[in-house]
């Protein structure tokens, strides 16, 4: 006798092994064909690309970065030696045959498949020689070491970036630190990665930012004795900045230093004292930092707070953004700091080089800042000896011997106009320092801008800028001007139609090279800023040109490849030709 | 005949409730076209792509999702086949619970030749797709995000053989923020 309630369950599980059935019966299997095929790196399809580099990087020793200057053939750090001069003793192409000079070899990668933000990747490398071989880095995961002399790759490198990474301004990467054998270099996705310089290949890969949080990374790292530095971008999204310090050797985590203090940390006082503004506050480290070895303090500027226009969530001078901080390198302490732009609400940044030079027998650092002035201080202990001006500034005023600041016009809701604009008068791009002329040299961007101020609701991951600056572009031209640290007074200066912001690059020949947005890439007289020479390089030049030599005979390199945050400085160039071409020159 | 005129009225009103266009889903003109891979997709993708479910929905809603199945030597895996006449890939996003290593296990049962150009650390890894053969590739992808994979062959990712891999997770801990737990775009 079976009971009706058996029946429903016996009625129930059979439905059940009839749907399990039909399921079963619709899942398509996997079709049984052959395994033919297995999956190769792309660069090992072509033979010639899947080579190695000669180990010319294991002789790179904490001293000989030390002493870069005294083997001008290689350009052995971002700026070529730890001061940050971006001068060569080099003189084989100068001032009297660069007319001769023409196109060596050149590289370029192209594009396969879908890259982050193609609309705005640029080619800013610095290009680092040692010993006849070039490692260079591009953008979205790209590094390379190349035959110096002729362009060969030797081999390649991509570091795999998500489609989401939040780049602020550009999808971009400025270049690689090598030492002991080892390439190091920063992913668009917070990765520092080190490399076997003679292979390629992952020898330890360490997370130092937070992409979920709004961070990722684009400078060149910075080899310090036994230690790589990395800092972090991303000061649009809210985050707060940090320099983070890894064992070269092992890729250990020796320190991190927070640009923003927490509460109850040295420099709180400078943010409210309720809620969370310091969370928030910015204060990124995206440009590569400088070092002193006989002070042993490493000089890193430090960008805008955030959000970038509306000061009124962040009341208060904001340190220690928009500063320089000299930091021992071993544990990150900040030995003393130096403000630009106190409570900066025009996107002025505070990370442009600090250039270390010495003068009448002062150890002394000159800083072009965004915010329009440029500031010689006293090296050893962050003094003020003078700020000048160096082109039209209407946001406030820096007096020049206390340094005392005025501001005179903030963002408003209505909008208001304020020069320099958003890019600043000098923007990332390095200045110069001659050490045959005694001059600097800095690329200029001549721009004002209408800033508006707008409330924005802070949400992690997200753009945080309170507000909107757009550059007034009928009004604008680009400049290299070369300035006397002595006085702050120009000796001259050479005029383009579009701003300058690509690196200039002093040499003993008494030449200063250049590129401009539309892809001229040009060398002038040092001493009387003449222009001698112009070669079009097919795309707009964002990036730092390098000299080396090898075999005796000088090249002269420049990343050609426009793009990053036009919007910022050159809004009439997005349709500007495109590219990632390195090209190399040399004389017949 | 007062009961089934009430039950009507109410389905009537509960269907004003939630709102039309779930009325009209079920048209049988509707119903035949709806892709349980798609509907999968949608349903799946708020757990797996916070903040940007969105996006991903936006551009790569074709061909469904897989979560790929964690071996016990570590390595995370999945099958992709390229249907007939078709040009895309089903599925076409693999989730990985985590960074780590991923096999794929490609079939071809198009009638024309591909390639599965995938990213990996270090360098894409390429694998070619001959007619009606399978290929494998391995990968490796450490941080979490979403990353492009498509066929480099003739047109064949603009008319829409694209997929992604999407990395869940967070960074390890000691590179993130220290500063309290900030809100995000979805209020998580």
């Amino acid at each position: 006798m079976i009971t009706t309630r058996e029946a429903a369950v016996r009625t129930a599980l059979a439905g059940l092994v009839v749907i399990g059935g039909v399921a079963a019966g619709c899942a398509t299997p996997h079709p049984n064909y052959p395994i033919t095929k297995q999956g190769v790196p792309l660069t090992a399809l072509n033979e010639r690309l899947a080579g190695s580099a000669p180990p010319v990087a294991r002789g790179v020793t904490a001293e000989r970065l030390r002493n870069a200057r005294s083997e001008p053939q290689n350009w052995l750090t971002y700026y070529g030696a730890y001061d940050g001069q971006r001068f060569s003793a080099l003189a084989q192409i100068n001032a009297s045959n660069v007319q001769q000079l023409r196109p060596a070899w050149s590289f370029q990668a192209g594009v396969i498949g879908l890259i982050a933000t193609p609309a705005t990747y640029a080619f800013e490398a610095a290009p680092i020689v040692v010993d006849g071989v070039m490692y260079v880095s591009g953008f979205d995961g790209y590094v390379w070491a190349l035959d110096a002399a002729t362009g060969k790759m030797l081999w390649q490198y991509r570091h795999a970036v998500p489609l989401d990474v939040p780049l602020c301004c550009g999808n971009v990467n400025r270049g690689v630190a090598v030492m002991n054998g080892k390439v190091y270099y920063a992913s668009p996705n917070a990765n520092l990665v080190a490399l076997d310089a003679t292979t390629g290949r992952t020898v330890w890969a360490k997370v130092f930012a937070d992409v979920r949080a709004g961070e990722s990374a684009t400078m060149a790292p910075l080899v310090v004795k036994n230690l790589v530095i990395v800092g972090s971008s991303g000061a649009e999204y809210g985050v707060r900045g940090h320099l983070d310090a890894f064992d070269a050797e092992s890729g250990e985590h020796r320190w991190r230093r927070y640009t923003v203090p927490k509460p109850g940390e040295p420099g709180s006082e400078s943010w409210p004292s309720n809620g969370l503004a310091w969370a928030t506050g910015g204060g990124t480290t995206w440009i590569t930092g400088t070092y002193d070895p006989e002070l042993d303090l490493v000089y890193w500027g430090t960008g805008n707070p955030g959000p970038d226009y509306d000061g009124t969530v962040r009341p208060g001078d904001n340190l220690y953004t928009n500063s320089v901080l000299a930091l021992d390198p071993d544990d990150g302490t900040i030995r003393w700091h130096y403000q630009w732009t106190p409570h900066d609400v025009w996107d002025y940044d505070g990370v442009n080089e600090s250039i270390l030079f010495e003068q009448e027998g002062r150890r002394l650092l000159a800083h072009f800042d965004k915010n329009g002035y440029l500031f010689v201080l006293d090296r050893t202990n962050g003094q003020l000896v003078r700020a000048s001006r160096f082109g039209r500034v209407t946001w406030g005023d820096i007096d020049a011997a206390s340094g005392r600041v005025t501001p005179r016009i903030i963002p408003t809701e209505q909008g208001v106009d304020v020069c320099p604009g958003p890019a600043g008068l000098k923007e990332w791009p390095h200045a110069a320092f001659s050490r045959s002329t005694g001059l600097l040299y800095a690329p200029v961007v001549e721009q004002c801008a209408t800033y508006k101020l707008m409330k924005t609701e802070f949400r992690e991951g997200m753009a945080y800028w309170g507000g909107e600056a757009t550059p007034k572009k009928d009004e604008q031209w680009g400049e290299v001007k070369a300035i006397d640290p002595r006085t702050g007074q120009p000796a001259w200066s050479w005029r383009f139609e579009h701003p300058i912001v690509a690196s200039v690059l002093a040499t003993a020949g008494d030449l200063v090279f250049v590129g401009t947005p539309t892809g001229e890439f040009v060398a002038l007289h040092a001493r009387t800023g003449a222009e001698l020479w112009r070669h079009q390089t097919g795309s707009g030049i964002h990036g730092n040109p390098v000299t080396y030599s090898v075999a005796g005979k000088q090249y002269v390199a420049v990343p050609s490849g426009w793009g990053g945050w036009m919007k910022g400085f050159a809004p009439e160039l997005y349709g500007a030709p495109r590219g990632n071409t390195l090209v190399v020159f040399a004389l017949p | 005949m007062r009961r089934p005129a009430y039950h009507a009225l109410v389905l009537l009103a509960s269907a004003l409730l939630v709102g039309c266009q779930y009325v009209r889903l079920l048209r049988p003109s509707v119903l035949k076209q709806l892709n349980p891979d798609v509907v999968r997709l949608l349903n799946e993708l708020p757990t797996v792509d916070d903040p940007n479910e969105a996006i991903v929905a936006r551009l790569f809603a074709h061909g469904g999702l897989s979560h790929a199945r964690l071996g016990g030597d570590g390595v995370f895996r999945d099958e992709i086949r390229v249907p007939k006449h078709e040009y895309i890939w089903r599925p076409a996003i693999i989730v990985m619970e985590r960074g780590g290593e991923l096999e794929l296990d490609f079939a071809n049962e198009d009638e024309a030749f591909h390639i599965a150009l995938v990213p990996s650390n270090g360098n894409r890894r390429m694998v070619e797709l001959p007619v009606r053969q399978r290929g494998k590739v391995r990968i490796r992808l450490d941080q979490p995000g979403y990353y492009w994979f498509g066929c480099p062959v003739s047109n064949h990712a603009g008319r829409g053989m694209l997929g992604l891999v999407l990395v869940k997770g967070e960074v390890p801990a000691e590179a993130k923020l220290d500063r309290p737990r900030m809100p995000r775009p979805r209020g998580g």
